[in-house]
Parts: C-alpha cells; structure tokens; sequence
C-alpha cells in the first residue's frame, strides 16, 4: 500500500475552527542554483506542489531556524513533447519553483558541490597501471622498427 | 554516546574561545556551529544546536541553510559512507518524542541528498553514493508505519474503532464493491450537487458483466494456482533429493 503516494486528507477548515498544525510533514525542499542571476539575499528552492508561500516559511523558520522575509512562488509546467520507443509521449513532472527573500540582511551564493579533489593513492596508481597497458598495447599494434613505420600490408 | 558528547564539548569550547577573540567564522574547519551532528547512522545521540552568535555578521552566514548540503569535506567525493535504513523493529523500539526528532532528522537528510541529485544532474556528474535516498525514504516509511500502529492501538483501547475515518461498504454503478470513507464537507449531501451526480447502486444490465469478471478472476485464480504445481513439479524433477517427504505411516 503506497502510504506516502496518496494525497493527505486534512480536517475540513470552517470559521472559528483550530488551525491545523502537522505533525509529521512529508514536504521536500531542496535548494537549486538559479539558471537566471538573482539577487543576493534570494535563494531558489523547489518544493512539493502541495506547499503555499506560509507553509514554506514556516517550514524554513521552523525546521531550518532560517530567517525569512519574502517568498513567491510558481508553478513549473515540464514538458510533455518527448517520445519513447513506443510513441507514446512522456511527460517530464510538474514541480513548484519558490524564490525566498531572507531576513536579517543576510546572503546566500550557491557553492560548488564538486571541486576538484587531488586523486589519492588507490586512483593514481590505477592511472599509472591504466597508462603503461595502454603504451604496451600501442607498441603491440606498431610492425617491425626495421621497416621504418611502413606497413606490414606491403609486401616484402 | 561519550564521543558525540566529547566533540559536543570540543565545539563549545570552540566557539567560545572564537568569541573571545572575536575571529572570522570564515574557514571550514570551524564547521557549521548550528548544524547537529549527523543522525543518520544508527546511534541517536542528543545534541542540542549551539546557539547563534548574534554580534558576530558575515556576509555568507547561511545559519542553516547550510544543512541543505553535506558537510564540506565530502563535497566532490565519489562515495559517501552511510549506515543502513533503519527497520521496523528498532523503530518499535523507540519512544514517540525519538521518532519524531528522527522524522526531522531523515527529512533534512532526504532534502540534503534531493538537492546534491538536483545539482549533480546540473553540473552533468554522477551523484555520489544515491543508494542514501533509498535508505531514507525507506526508514521514513518505517516510522510511519510504526507511528500509524501505535495510532490504531491507541484509537481500538479508547474507542473501539481501528480505521481514523469512518466508512461503508458500497456498490459503484460498475457493480464493484469497495470500501468508501466519508468525507467532510461543509453541506448536508442533499445539498452537495457533484456528490448527487455520483450513483452508488447499479441497474439490473450489470449483472451479466459482474457474472463474466467473476469468471475471469477464477480463471485467473486456476491459472495462477496451475502454474505454481508446474513450477514445483519441475523443480522436484531437477532436485529429487529436496523434494518434502510426504507424511507416510
């Protein structure tokens, strides 16, 4: 049974009803690097397609303890153009875009989540084994030095 | 147990001798003060985040928003170490105030690894160690399960009732028979126009269509039992000498 997959079911809100506090929240936030330069204090964020611009600053003060001033949010629509092999067309999903303005005059750059690293022992040593196959195979394929580089496919 | 609350020491100790003398949390090696220990792995230690230094500003403090990304000393590794999921039987073991600091805990891991995939598929690089998304997710729906358990005890002792939702028994216009939970809605249902469109009876037409599904599900039953006998009968031919020795007198 697909717990999670299924849509949640929250108590029906009337007027004068209590506020509905979640105990437990399935939502993902993940943080991207914009694709368009934004302004410092903006980070670019998606989020589950459930979420409203309060639940994400609740979210991020809350669970993050990450000031929050501002928050906008859309819906990204993914394409629905691509093929399989049998025709049929596959739909990239739907995923909502929040763009949140920190608080507190503070900033975010979005590091570099791979720099280059120096190669270890266990890889440089691959490396060199790698490299000497390959010269010895080269030498292999070469014909006799006496020939003067010229082919074997000519007679004599 | 010890060693986290050693290195939870070490850190304080840390960070007071920074503010004393008023250093630049620029470098790495500081780590991230607010940022808890990681409790993936199995052993739960109890670490409380340190408090913000609040006369002390820089520019890139992201006060955790860091704990979107993996420590820094992973970044651009091929493989990241990692425990395995947690089960259902050490989650029954926990109290509730344990699984719900862990549901966090596995939520900011799980939102951790979703960004390092989104920007692996960025940069056009393998992401490093993806078999973490799996174990969280798994030990995410574990402690649902256990919570939900725990629910349904709960709600048998106090109210005799197992399901949170009441619901019936009822036939759709197909002549299927399913389960329906009510719904809250704020008018009666004979108010409600797209609740009257729906039918939940069906004419007297159907039960030729409810006599040939039952037929079809038997068939499929036979089929499925049928086969089952041929795959145990091949494999006693092959492995004569695993075969279950009927109980003979």
């Amino acid at each position: 049974m697909a717990t999670g997959a299924r849509k949640a079911v929250y108590p029906l809100f009337q007027l004068g009803g209590p506020q509905l506090r979640i105990f437990r929240p399935n939502f993902y936030m993940l943080v991207v690097r914009p694709g368009v330069p934004q302004p410092e204090d903006t980070v670019q964020f998606r989020v589950s397609m459930e979420m409203t611009k309060v639940d994400i600053k609740n979210y991020l003060e809350k669970i993050y303890n990450v000031p929050v001033a501002a928050v906008r949010t859309r819906i990204q629509y993914g394409a629905n153009n691509k093929r399989n092999h049998k025709n049929q067309r596959v739909k990239k999903p739907d995923y909502k875009v929040a763009y949140v303005q920190l608080g507190q005059g503070q900033t975010f750059q979005f590091p570099n989540l791979f720099p280059e690293k120096e190669q270890d022992t266990e890889t440089r040593s691959f490396d060199d084994f790698k490299n000497t196959y390959m010269e010895r195979e080269k030498q292999r394929q070469k014909g006799d030095p006496r020939r003067g580089g010229v082919p074997d496919w000519f007679g004599l | 147990m010890a060693a986290a609350g050693a290195m939870a020491a070490l850190c304080r100790r840390l960070t007071a001798a920074l503010r004393v003398s008023g250093a630049r949390l620029g470098s790495t090696a500081a780590g991230f003060p607010g940022l808890m220990l990681n409790l993936f792995h199995k052993n739960l230690a109890k670490v409380e985040p340190f408090h913000q230094l609040k006369f002390l500003h820089t520019t890139l403090s992201r006060k955790g928003l860091e704990e979107f990304f993996d420590d820094p000393r992973n970044w651009g590794e091929k493989n990241v170490k990692s425990g395995d999921a947690w089960n259902i039987k050490q989650l029954r073991g926990k109290s509730s105030e344990d699984l719900h600091k862990l549901w966090y805990v596995l939520l900011k891991e799980k939102n951790m690894l979703l960004t390092l995939e989104q920007e692996s598929k960025r940069q056009l690089r393998p992401m490093p160690s993806p078999e973490r998304l799996e174990k969280v997710e798994k030990s995410m729906k574990n402690i649902d399960l256990v919570v939900r358990e725990r629910e349904i005890a709960l709600r048998l002792l106090q109210t005799g009732h197992e399901k949170p939702v009441p619901g019936e028994w009822r036939n759709d216009f197909l002549g299927r028979t399913y389960w329906y939970t009510y719904k809250e809605w704020p008018i009666p249902w004979y108010l409600n126009k797209k609740y009257k469109k729906r039918k939940f009876y069906y004419l007297p037409h159907v039960n030729h269509f409810i006599r040939l599904r039952l037929e079809k599900s038997l068939r499929r039953r036979v089929r499925r039992q049928n086969l089952e006998k041929t795959r145990q009968k091949v494999l006693e031919r092959k492995f004569p000498h695993l075969a279950v020795k009927s109980q003979s007198q």
